[in-house]
């Protein structure tokens, strides 16, 4: 997973989430499924039954009446760019970070399924093959090849759509270039988001949209304050949103939406 | 873990982790495997009467271990280091140097009511050693032996040419529930088997020549080891649930005691006077 | 006849001068014990073969019924480690009364944890993998490796009460190992010693390093949070009051005293003062996570105890009502010497240990993180009450066994004089002496 030139600079590849955008569509979460082999979840499948990489939450303001507000949260494996939690846990080193990347990989085929990592996540963005994977009849020819699908009894989530960048890597190498195109490494969900909400790329390149948006005073990371240094940023001109990156504060959480 | 691995490297944390528990899994192979050829060796080096009594000894309450300097009074405690063996105790070369053993008067061959000849040594397994004229030796159960386990139901005798040695087994006793082992007194060859009736069970050949029976009571000695051996009878017959404590005569011994005590677990009371906890 | 032949062989397995209940009888109590292990052989079972969807753990959930268990029986287990330190170690001799005792439950208890550590991993075929790839920095490769090795270290130490048996060491081979093995029982002592306190400690550190977690996350001392310390202490500090309880109950079920008082008085002596220091650390440890780690990541320490049920209570409970209380009365020589005080006194701090390790991991994975999250709740599924159950019967079985045919408290022999009434007739012999 490392990858394989060492002179290009390393990439820091994050993302930047318009919670003022997003209506909670779910596109972003079929998509991923579809690009990454994640098996469909049957209607209302819950943590023990369905699987996603991106969980979009509802959340509200807790005011009642015609002062309520809600909003809808993206929350995805968050990259965490310091002292990632999940992987100094892992027992038999499934977990790494691609230091040429930022990425922060999982590898199901090392996983014991220990699920000390979920232990570990603050965001919950780690999710396990309680079930075998089933495709609907007929389904499974829509598979994506160019992502392994994972096996009951192991740990997956969000590694900004691997094939994708593994895909964009052979396109540069094709083009005798050393760098990828950021054009052709988008992940699926930025893809799909029919609002524009999502944003992806290399946070060290300050061209980039992500790293702009990155830095704009509105913009903010979930549970900043554990210090790991989460590469996801959330954007929200409404205060109440943005107070949602803050730890949490009892009774001010309502119900949750799980997408 | 190795070079190749993915994701391997080397770092002081992988040097001392890695470090410690191969020397951990180097300790605990090195101690089985050290255990197991110890095993070995004694096996072939046929110590393994030795080993079973030294692993009883060391199961003797501390009391049933003092030495028989204690029985004679020279000391107020001690704990027989040797097991048993007094030929390997310098302690005991030195009392026996400084204060021989006096002659037992002869009245003394009937202790309470039974009967200790003085013509023979005693060994703290309840058996005794007779040297014979012809230079073997004969063994046999002492009295209260003889009265504890009465009339064996079956005897496990040793085949003749083969070898005893002092503290291994000579014979086994069934009688009732009780399964005992009889200490030899003496190291030998067998080269005759007696029985109940014949008044002795085996008859040896010194070994080299040289019969060695310094570790036996004897003399002087008998009647204050029979003392302590009576109380320690009473003990145990009181552990073992003994309800009726008559003893026919007024304390003597019966020649059967086990008929005495039906309801006893005499297999518990026999390994605790034969030394076989 | 075939009966009366079983019953006899039974009885040449049992340690002489011993009394125990007639096989029938002793087969009558393995019936429960041995169905109870049956169902729990099946739940694990479909585990296994079906795998975790069987639980009712999720993915946020991850870590259930199971990880609480192990931590408290081992924990719990913790007195075969303690008790061979103070015995071989430090040389407390009294404690050989114990000692047999305190493998068995440590052997029961380590083999139990990783029985349910097997089935509680999605790859168990995979196990190998820790060893293979090993990440040093992960706490749970230090609890692999430690455990696998201290479980190796015990079997080894159960190993010789085996071979001590009436019947089999009659068998040349078995008296002359065991008897070498014995001699060479105190490097295993010392090894188990070191793996234990490791261990023990990379338990706590399983959740004080979970820098994603503040309600479990400590700072520490170099690469170790405080929790490594605490789980040593407490660890220490229980396992005598369980072997205290394990020897009473034993006690109470076959009705013969099996261990002198002062090895009681000692293991609580050992007992209460450990809990003490244990009462104390913990205190601290607490009042430094309260004022700065965990408001340092942002958490205000109140707001964990918002949540119901877990109140401050709850801390209440665990420091003071299951630490401090027993503590006290296992200090006080007066208290202590009575059961009526020393029972409920060790119960109480294995109680306080398990809620310990109770607090460590489900509340954690109980409180939300994120703040538009709720409060995460899990019922256990039957299949892994069923499992644990399962450990369980595994636990009293192969003690049950233990004790029938193993010499596993050496005193019992002294002890049976003891409990029989005085008898008012002349003593056996009197007369004479």
């Amino acid at each position: 997973m490392i990858a394989e030139n060492k002179k290009t600079p390393a990439a820091r590849y994050g993302m930047t989430i318009d919670v003022d955008r997003c209506n909670g569509c779910g596109s972003c979460m079929v998509a991923c499924a579809v690009e990454n082999n994640v098996p469909p979840a049957a209607a209302g499948a819950t943590d023990r039954t369905g699987l996603t990489w991106i969980r979009v939450f509802k959340i509200d303001n807790g005011a009642e009446g015609a002062d309520r507000r809600s909003a809808f949260v993206p929350v995805l494996c968050q990259h965490c760019g310091k002292d990632a939690p999940c992987v100094s846990v892992c027992p038999q080193q499934a977990v790494d970070v691609d230091p040429a990347t930022g990425i922060v990989g999982q590898m199901p085929e090392r996983c014991l399924g220990c699920r000390y990592c979920m232990a570990a996540c603050p965001y919950h963005a780690r999710y396990f093959n309680w079930w075998d994977p089933a495709w609907p009849a007929g389904m499974e020819k829509t598979l994506n090849p160019d992502v392994a699908p994972r096996m009951r009894g192991v740990v997956e989530k969000c590694n900004f759509c691997h094939g994708r960048w593994h895909a964009a890597k052979a396109q540069a190498v094709a083009n005798g270039k050393t760098e990828i195109d950021p054009a052709d490494y988008i992940p699926a969900c930025v893809e799909a988001c029919p609002n524009g909400a999502i944003h992806f790329g290399n946070l060290n390149d300050p061209a980039t949209e992500t790293a702009r948006a990155a830095h704009q005073p509105d913009s903010f990371r979930m549970l900043e304050s554990l210090g790991t240094d989460p590469k996801i940023y959330y954007h929200s001109k409404k205060n109440w949103v943005r107070e949602i990156s803050a730890a949490p504060r009892p009774g001010t959480a309502k119900e949750t939406a799980r997408g | 873990m190795l070079p190749w691995n993915y994701g391997f490297h080397f770092g002081a944390a992988s040097y001392i982790f890695l470090g410690a528990f191969y020397t951990v899994l180097i300790v605990v192979a090195t101690t089985i495997i050290n255990a197991l050829w110890r095993a070995r060796r004694d096996l072939s080096k046929g110590k393994v009467e030795d080993i079973r009594w030294h692993s009883d000894f060391h199961d003797l309450s501390a009391a049933d271990r003092s030495c028989r300097h204690v029985l004679t009074g020279e000391f107020t405690s001690r704990e027989c280091p040797h097991a048993f063996d007094c030929r390997e105790c310098a302690t005991h070369a030195k009392l026996i140097a400084l204060h021989p053993l006096a002659q037992a008067a002869e009245a003394e061959e009937d202790i309470f009511g039974m009967s200790f000849p003085l013509d023979r040594m005693y060994h703290r397994g309840h058996t005794w050693a007779r040297p014979e004229a012809d230079g073997t030796v004969t063994v046999g159960l002492d009295d209260l032996g003889a009265r504890l386990l009465g009339t064996p139901d079956a005897v496990d005798l040793p085949g003749l040419g083969s070898h005893v040695h002092a503290n291994g087994t000579a014979f086994r006793i069934h009688r009732r529930e009780a399964d005992v082992r009889i200490l030899s007194p003496v190291d030998g060859e067998v080269v005759e088997t007696g029985g109940v009736d014949r008044g002795f069970f085996l008859r040896v050949k010194p070994l080299n020549g040289l019969m060695d029976m310094r570790h036996l009571l004897r003399d002087a000695e008998v009647k204050p080891w029979l003392m302590r051996e009576l109380e320690r009878l009473q003990l145990a017959l009181t552990m073992e649930g003994a309800s009726v404590p008559s003893l026919a005569d007024g304390g003597v011994p019966v020649s059967d005691i086990a008929a005495a005590y039906p309801k006893t677990d005499w297999d518990a009371v026999c390994g605790e006077m034969f030394l076989e906890p | 006849m075939a009966n009366h032949m079983f019953q006899q062989i039974d009885k040449e397995f049992i340690t002489r001068g011993v009394r125990r209940c007639s096989t029938p009888r002793f087969i009558l109590w393995l019936v429960p014990w041995v169905a109870l292990l049956l169902f729990g052989a099946y739940s694990a079972g479909l585990c296994l073969v079906k795998g975790l969807n069987q639980t009712n753990m999720d993915n946020r959930y991850a870590f259930g019924l199971w990880i609480f268990v192990d931590l408290t029986i081992i924990a719990l287990g913790a007195g075969a480690f303690f008790t061979g330190f103070l015995l071989y170690i430090l040389k407390f001799k009294e404690l050989k009364a114990v000692i047999n005792s305190a493998v068995v439950i440590g052997l029961v208890c380590y083999s139990g944890a990783m029985a349910a550590l097997m089935v509680d991993v999605g790859q168990p075929l995979r196990a190998w993998f820790t060893f293979w790839y090993p990440n040093v920095h992960s706490m749970l490769t230090e609890v692999t490796f430690c455990i696998s090795c201290y479980l190796t270290v015990l079997l080894i130490e159960y190993l010789p009460i085996v071979l001590k048996n009436r019947k089999l060491r009659d068998v040349p081979g078995f008296l002359v190992f065991e008897f070498e093995l014995h001699k060479l029982i105190y490097v295993l002592a010392g090894v188990g010693t070191f793996l234990s306190f490791f261990h023990q400690g990379s338990l706590g550190g399983l959740y004080g390093v979970l820098r994603g977690r503040p309600f479990a996350f400590r700072e520490g001392i170099f690469v170790w949070p405080s929790t490594f310390f605490l789980f040593i202490i407490s660890a220490a500090a229980v396992g005598p009051s369980f072997l205290i309880c394990t020897t009473w109950l034993v006690e109470k079920i076959t009705g013969k005293r099996l261990a002198k008082d002062r090895v009681f008085d000692l293991l609580a002596r050992i007992s209460g003062i450990l809990l003490s220091v244990y009462v104390l650390a913990k205190t601290i440890d607490t009042l430094i996570w309260i004022n700065r780690t965990s408001p340092g990541l942002g958490f205000t320490a109140s707001q964990y105890y918002d949540w119901k049920p877990f109140g401050t209570w709850i801390l209440f409970a665990e420091i003071v009502l299951c630490g401090l209380v027993p503590a006290l009365i296992l200090l006080t020589p007066r208290l202590r010497a009575r059961r009526a005080w020393l029972i409920p006194a060790a119960a109480l701090a294995c109680c306080g240990i398990a809620l310990n390790r109770y607090v460590q991991t489900v509340q954690t994975l109980a409180l939300p993180t994120l703040s538009f999250d709720k409060f995460l709740s899990y019922t256990p599924s039957w299949q892994e009450v069923g499992t644990f159950l399962g450990v369980l019967a595994y636990g009293v079985l192969v003690y049950s066994f233990s004790f029938r045919y193993f010499q596993i408290f050496p005193e019992e022999r002294e002890l049976k004089i003891e409990v029989r009434p005085q008898q008012e007739e002349e003593p056996v012999l009197a007369g004479r002496f």
